[in-house]
């Protein structure tokens, strides 16, 4: 049955003056065979939405596509809803043409058919995506009982969700179970808070919907977001269960002090470190170690082994508030007792700068920027500190008899791919052929061996049996403006094991990821996408008869969605997919498409762009664009009113990974005279949504430029340029460059062909 | 390689001078803006910052003997301009006091004369002096018959004999508490020749180049000035009367169209129009850029007394009034105070500071320059 389309064209916000409606209602009517054309003056107001109505009230339909030739995707988003059934199309004619080109102009009028027939085109390829249905479970497990993972359990609890609080310990509290107080925890931000944990950890032991386990390690973690099904280690024995999303909220570990001899730690049991104090003002007063006297000099190295290429290199934010909070247990102790902290800045991140003054104005309270570089014992048992570069412009030498190492904060995570290459590594070394693989390959097991044993969640995942991590090993997702997202659907990562950080803000953390979990496991419910698609019900189809196995999908997906049979095959996981289209613009084979984003839309659409001869003098340049970021700034170049080349045709993409590289082939021997991709920053600090697209798309281009050889064709022709969504005003001047350099190229060759 | 310095935080000091005017002091979190904003500071040696730090952690010698502390003029431009609130330039007020308790002579009068609770005592010493003086002085009329004149109140060789001999301590005051002072400096390292740049300094602080350096308002700069030239002219009138008159050469009372008169006179005026201004500077904004304490109090009030009852002593005398005997005993006593609590009060401040701007001179003598011609 062909395909009914209703194609709709506003004419307001300035459309109707720039260009020539009619003209385009008669493209629709004629070339495109559209079922029903309408033209309206304010096509988002009430009459013009009954306009379309009209048209989809009827049985049997009018039509049962529509394409709104109007605004951008991204503005009048409430106004132009319809059942999820249809297949909706927006061709933007208001920020990429009419807003940005000169109005009534004939290469404008152009640009606004172009668009309009591939936009026609990508509907006649579109069908309406059917949801995956599957049966999930609702209940969320966390992973770690300290002050994260309780808060999570309860967070979740209270909004009627059965949860799964497991804990490797014996006991619930974790780190700040055993102090002796707490940060400030209200206004004015300066005493400190008696109360530990003691009641909630009660309240989740007693509390209905939440089920405890302690002593409690998992053995194994499968499938996928809704239906993990996991096993548990416990005390009595392996224990399975099935639970829709996990918050991962293991904590953190005192970084190892015994590498930081050259502060004293081993020399004298009175170096020790702010942990060490810690505990021991938690059961007692604070007295010197070596002989249990009261101390009257206590030195307090700051950043032991932080900021420090050598050792941690980040700031863990919660030892100069440990470090402050402690100078008060001294004084509570020990009222004549003096105490020097050396510091390389004070930082006191959250509301406790008050804190810092507090402890400042105690007269016996000694602060100063400076270095530790030497601690010595003397001959009655003393320490000697010697401390550099201090403002006073000498060296100082304190004799205290307590030093304490303020050490930083080392997040309890697994690196899953590490993990997971450690593991292929061994069976080479077992396996392999050739002797130099096998010497390779045990290279490389000596490298990741310290990756032995560390798993924590043990997911059933190709990519790995944990969470991606960085490069300070917290498996944070980096999403910009996302926290507690990792690379692994429906696992959140909340607390000091996300990022460094105070019992304060990983409650935040925790209420936070329980929400994240919460949204997880009703979307996966309703088989919609998380963010950043969040809400999208297309998923990718695989027409495995035609793979090859060559496993760049199950490599190069952010998300570790696929796993692999015994052959290679990959075995897709839906409820693990954010709809990105990575694997599609992956596979060389072109076997993946979604039902309404797929290689042969995009290439239909790319046919479907006139382009003038080349004795017109008019060149065509084809725009990828990431949707997320770059589109959105081209948008906005428009509402600046930012004039660009007219030469230019868009078209969106989920994300710039999911290019496949036949496209470029297909645009050039279309005769486009130039390609430009802009997609996200990557790198470091990338800011791609799918974490590794624009990346990815980069390191496809090497592919591409063989093709561009093939074809006897400027690799100039070609260009990737990264572009942040606040970067509109350098966009025009971006693409108006490109365009002066694909015209002085000359035209392409393959043009008529 | 810096040398090494054994920390052992004096706590007493650092409470005396957090108890008395430096009570901000640990608030500083050396951002170093003090330094910054200071248009007396150097790069070679920047101040208040490094004082700041030395006096939170007690280190009692380090910063009395930094010449630094003195170098300061007190625009008060740090103390507006510290984020933190920590008031760097009354803290400087408050070890400048501390630094005259601990290199004067004899010790117990600094801690005397700084003691608002010891200053019945130190006021009841010139009191009772002056009272027996004049209880059992001359006979009324014996001098100068028929007349009302001081010298009948008090016999002239007698008061003549007694501020001498009290110059005479306050000179060796002085004398050992600068000797303590320069060793000090010279241990903290700062060498310049004092002596051979005295000449130098001083004629710095006749045209108080430092004070328009300061960027302070004007006020405070004509105030102080008036009051310091107005004062050493008092000074230099009441030592060539004395010596006069002990030689011979000079009769009292002097006629009031004596030019050494008038000279006194307009010094006298100059002087009270200077001491005015400080006070309306300190009394009218007393948080924002300086807080005053006790020891400035003194020696101003002490200051503004001795030059108003010497007013008015002059006055009365000349209209024949009979309560001019009590003013001029209590001009007496006021200037027992100025004159011989002088080592220990503010007044010192003129000893140490030019002192220390001689120590350090050729150094801040060249960075000055340079930075003039740069900025030029």
């Amino acid at each position: 049955m062909p395909e009914k389309i209703g194609v709709y064209i506003c004419a307001g916000c300035g459309i109707g003056e720039a260009v020539d409606t009619a003209k385009l209602a008669k493209l629709a009517t004629g070339e495109l065979k559209a079922a029903s054309v309408q033209v309206h003056p304010y096509l988002c107001g009430p009459e013009g939405l009954a306009l379309i109505r009209q048209d989809l009230d009827g049985e049997p339909r009018k039509v049962d596509k529509i394409v709104l030739a109007a605004c951008s995707p991204r503005a009048k988003t409430e106004a132009f809803v319809f059942p999820s059934e249809l297949v909706v199309e927006r061709v933007n004619l208001r920020e990429h043409v009419a807003w940005c080109q000169p109005p009534g102009d004939e290469d404008t009028q152009m640009m606004a058919e172009d668009y309009l027939r591939m936009g026609v085109t990508k509907a006649q390829k579109a069908k309406a995506p059917a949801p995956a249905a599957e049966a999930v479970s609702r209940k969320i497990m966390v992973v770690g009982g300290g002050i994260a993972g309780l808060t999570a359990a309860l967070e979740a609890a209270a909004a009627g969700y059965e949860v799964l609080l497991i804990e490797k310990e014996p006991r619930l509290g974790g780190f700040l179970a055993s102090v002796r107080k707490r940060f400030p925890g209200q206004p004015p931000y300066i005493e400190l808070a008696a109360d530990g944990l003691k009641a909630r950890i009660e309240e989740a032991l007693y509390h209905p919907k939440i089920r405890v386990l302690t002593s409690t390690r998992i053995a194994r973690t499968d499938g996928q977001p809704g239906q993990f099904d996991v096993t548990l280690a416990t005390a009595e024995g392996e224990l399975a269960d099935r639970v829709g999303a996990i918050v991962m909220a293991t904590g953190w570990k005192p970084y190892d002090a015994t590498r930081l001899s050259h502060l004293g730690y081993g020399l004298s049991p009175d170096v020790i470190t702010g942990v060490e104090l810690e505990r021991m003002a938690a059961q007692g007063p604070i007295r010197r170690p070596s002989d249990g006297k009261p101390v009257s000099d206590v030195v307090f190295v700051q950043c032991a082994g932080s900021r420090d290429p050598e050792h941690l290199p980040y700031c863990s934010s919660v030892c100069c508030l440990a470090t402050l909070k402690q100078t008060r247990y001294i004084r509570e102790d020990s009222p004549e007792a003096k105490i020097y902290v050396i510091y390389k800045d004070i930082r006191t991140p959250g509301q406790y700068e008050r804190f810092y003054r507090a402890a400042q104005d105690d007269a016996l309270n000694f602060f100063t920027k400076g270095e530790v570089t030497r601690v010595e014992t003397l001959s009655d048992g003393r320490l000697a500190v010697t401390v550099t570069g201090t403002p006073l412009g000498a060296d100082l030498v304190i004799h205290a008899d307590l030093v304490v190492l303020a050490t930083g904060m080392v997040p309890n995570s697994a690196d899953g791919p590490a993990i997971r290459e450690l593991k292929d590594n061994q069976l080479k070394v077992l396996h392999s052929d050739s002797a130099a693989q096998r010497a390779e390959a045990a290279r490389r097991v000596e490298e990741l061996k310290h990756h032995e044993n560390t798993e924590i969640l043990n997911l059933g995942y190709r990519q790995g049996p944990d969470l991606p991590v960085l490069k300070y090993g917290f498996p944070d997702s980096h999403f910009i403006c996302f926290p507690y997202e990792t690379r692994r659907t429906a696992i959140y990562a909340a607390g000091a094991v996300r990022a460094p950080m105070d019992g304060a803000r990983a409650e935040e953390d925790a209420a936070g990821a329980a929400l994240k979990a919460i949204q997880a496991v009703e979307m996966a419910a309703r088989g919609e996408a998380v963010h950043p698609r969040a809400g999208d019900l297309s998923y990718p189809d695989f027409f495995l008869q035609r793979c090859t196995q060559c496993k760049r999908c199950t490599e190069e997906c952010p998300f570790g969605t696929l796993n692999e049979d015994a052959k290679g095959t990959p075995q897709f996981n839906v409820l693990r997919c954010r709809r990105c289209g990575i694997c599609m613009g992956a596979c060389p084979e072109r076997i993946i498409n979604f039902p309404n984003y797929s290689v042969d839309m995009i290439a239909a659409m790319i046919k479907s762009i006139e382009v003038p001869e080349e004795f017109e003098e008019k060149p065509r340049i084809l725009v990828f664009m990431c949707e997320n970021d770059a589109y959105p700034a081209l948008d906005l170049a428009g509402y600046h009113r930012r004039r660009y080349s007219t030469y230019v045709r868009v078209i969106p993409l989920r994300c710039l990974g999911s290019l496949n590289i036949v496209w470029i082939a297909d645009a050039l021997s279309r005769g486009i005279d130039g390609i430009l991709l802009l997609g996200c920053k990557f790198g470091e600090n990338y800011q791609c949504h799918f974490v590794s697209g624009s990346e990815l798309a980069n390191r496809r281009m090497t592919n591409v430029k063989e093709t561009l050889d093939r074809l006897r064709l400027e690799s100039e022709r070609l260009r990737l340029a990264e572009v942040a969504i606040n970067e509109y005003d350098r966009l025009p001047a971006l693409i108006d460059e490109f365009a002066s350099h694909v015209a002085e190229l000359g035209p392409n060759p393959y043009k008529g062909f | 390689m810096a040398e090494t310095l054994l920390v052992q935080p004096d706590t007493k000091f650092l409470r005396e001078v957090i108890g008395s005017g430096g009570a901000d002091l640990k608030k500083c979190y050396q951002c170093a803006t003090c330094s910054v904003v200071c248009t007396l500071s150097t790069d070679e040696a920047p101040f208040p910052r490094r004082q700041m730090l030395a006096a939170q952690w007690g280190l009692k010698d380090r910063v009395l003997s930094d010449p630094a502390i003195w170098l300061c003029h007190n625009c008060g431009d740090c103390t507006t301009h510290c984020p933190r609130g920590a008031r760097p330039g009354d803290v400087f007020g408050a070890l400048r006091r501390e630094a005259i308790k601990y290199f004067t002579w004899p010790r117990f009068l600094g801690r005397w004369v700084n003691n608002p609770q010891m200053l019945p005592l130190l006021v009841l010493v010139p009191l009772l002096l002056f009272g027996a003086l004049w209880a059992w002085g001359p006979e009324a009329d014996s001098v100068y018959p028929g007349r009302m004149e001081f010298a009948n109140q008090f016999p002239i060789p007698v008061l003549e004999a007694l501020f001498f001999s009290l110059s005479g301590f306050v000179l060796l005051s002085f004398a050992i508490g600068m000797t303590r002072f320069v060793r000090a400096l010279r241990a903290g390292g700062a060498t310049a020749p004092i002596l051979a740049n005295l000449p130098g300094t001083l004629a710095e602080i006749a045209t108080h180049r430092r004070f328009a350096d300061c960027g302070a308002e004007r006020t405070r700069y004509w105030g102080h000035l008036l009051t310091l030239w107005g004062f050493v002219g008092l000074a230099a009138v009441g030592t060539i009367v004395g010596l006069g008159h002990m030689a011979g050469l000079v009769h009292t009372p002097l006629a009031a169209t004596s030019p050494l008169k008038i000279f006194a006179n307009l010094a006298a005026a100059g002087s009270l129009i200077g001491v005015a201004i400080l006070v309306a500077d300190r009394a009218g904004d007393p948080l924002k850029r300086t807080r005053s304490t006790y020891f400035d109090w003194f020696f101003l009030i002490v200051l503004a007394g001795v030059i108003v009852t010497g007013f008015a002593s002059q006055f009365l005398r000349q209209g024949q009034v009979p309560g001019m005997y009590l003013v001029y005993y209590v001009h007496l006593v006021l200037i027992f105070l100025l004159l011989g609590y002088a080592p220990y009060s503010k007044l010192a401040h003129f000893c140490y500071r030019t002192v220390a701007m001689a120590a350090v001179r050729e150094r801040r003598e060249a960075i000055m320059l340079e930075n003039r011609s740069k900025g030029s």
